[in-house]
């Protein structure tokens, strides 16, 4: 008969073995009364454990999860304030600021190149620019402006600046209206609001979300 | 446009209905996002086996509790750190049995014979064989708390935590091998201590 297998009884006994080492196992039962009984027993005392399990009783479910509740309430942190949660919310909240500061940027330049227009058009109205006074307010197909740098530098500027050039001179033309003027006033205006609104209702919900961990089954 | 809207709304609030359902890593998402609701479905679920388990492990019902508690507790403070594919209930369980050995550290021993006569206290009083069984319960409990730390914790996570070794050996950070030699010392030292208790099967001969 071969070597007795106790030591690997347990193993066996809770489905870990694996490969010839389970075969050497079952091989050995097949023919030893000694590690049959041994197993016999080894299986017996992992019922009697079992058995005793439901002896015991605690807090129910619903009161457990009711004084975790209390608990989690009294210590008022999210799993997202804590320090592994920190650098996916600050993304979030800096996505969150950029809108606002996107829209801020964006009427500060509407409002900037509108005014600096006005004042260009005033100028050549006044006659400040003398002779070219009159080739620049004839250029109907150019703004005002785009009309002075041309005489101004000519062809002295960098090859680059033309088309980015050509581009606000098209936005120009677009914004010398006064309904355009409005509208991109307007719009900036409005989508400043709804923002606002977004992250008024954005702070309430997570205020309404913090003050209670209700225990309704989760659906 | 504005069909296009409820579209969106739609949209969204499928969305929302397939983060609700039962699946646990779209609990542990919820969670995550500091949704308490979905936690509190994630201790209902884990509290039963989680208690047993800390019970057999300190001995004591109310420090169970307690360590339970902790648990979960630190499980909610450190769940944005919490891999969503790993198993929470494994997790929950390694943090458990943490917080039951630091509270036995800190704990004066708590006498088996108080639990024996809570138990004879409790409930009418019942014909012999109920006496004789909480026994049992009382020296299955008394012999489990003789164990060593290491053999106990192994023994109560295959016995009442129906953990493979595997896993085990992830919780208590030893290797696979260490998990079967403390496995076979518990078992073979409960055979020693419960010796009366254990049914005897009848000895055959070679």
């Amino acid at each position: 008969m071969n070597e007795h297998v106790t030591e690997w009884l347990g193993v066996y006994l809770d489905n870990e073995l694996r490969g010839p080492q389970l075969h050497r196992v079952e091989d050995h039962l097949a023919e030893c009364s000694t590690c049959r009984l041994e197993l016999d027993e080894l299986q017996n005392l992992s019922q009697m454990l079992a058995e005793s399990a439901s002896a015991e009783r605690f807090t129910p479910t619903e009161r457990f999860v009711s004084n975790l509740a209390l608990r989690i309430n009294a210590s008022s942190l999210n799993p997202a304030e804590r320090p592994g949660g920190k650098t996916r919310i600050r993304a979030t909240e800096m996505a969150w600021w950029l809108i606002p500061a996107g829209l801020l940027v964006a009427w500060f330049f509407v409002q900037t190149y509108l005014t600096v227009s006005t004042w260009v058009s005033t100028a050549v109205t006044a006659g400040a620019f003398g002779s070219l006074a009159g080739v620049l307010q004839g250029g109907s197909s150019h703004s005002v402006w785009f009309t002075a740098v041309l005489i101004l530098f000519g062809n002295g500027l960098p090859g680059h600046a033309g088309p980015f050039l050509n581009a606000l001179d098209d936005i120009s033309i677009f914004g010398s209206q006064i309904t355009a003027q409005l509208v991109l006033r307007v719009g900036i205006g409005l989508l400043y609001w709804a923002w606002l609104a977004a992250w008024w209702r954005r702070r309430r919900q997570s205020t309404s979300k913090s003050e209670g961990f209700n225990l309704l089954p989760h659906t | 446009m504005i069909n296009g809207l409820k579209l969106f709304l739609e949209e969204g609030t499928t969305l929302l209905a397939t983060l609700s359902t039962d699946a646990e890593s779209d609990l542990v998402i919820l969670a995550q996002h500091g949704d308490r609701n979905a936690f509190g479905e994630l201790v209902r679920r884990h509290y039963p086996k989680t208690v047993q388990v800390v019970f057999r492990f300190c001995g004591d019902p109310v420090l169970a509790e307690d360590a339970t508690q902790e648990a979960f507790l630190r499980a909610w403070l450190n769940l944005a750190s919490f891999q969503v594919d790993s198993s929470l209930r494994n997790w929950v369980y390694r943090i458990a049995i943490n917080a039951a050995v630091d509270f036995l550290r800190h704990r004066p021993e708590v006498s088996i014979q108080d639990e024996i006569a809570v138990a004879e206290a409790d409930g009418t009083p019942g014909p012999e064989m109920i006496l004789i069984a909480k026994e049992r319960t009382a020296a299955i409990q008394q012999a489990i708390k003789s164990l060593p730390e290491a053999a106990r914790s192994v023994l109560v996570l295959r016995e009442y935590g129906d953990l493979s070794y595997r896993e085990i050996s992830e919780i208590l950070d030893i290797p696979f091998g260490t998990v079967m030699s403390r496995l076979n010392y518990a078992r073979t030292r409960l055979r020693q201590l419960l010796e009366g208790y254990l049914v005897r099967p009848e000895s055959m001969n070679e």
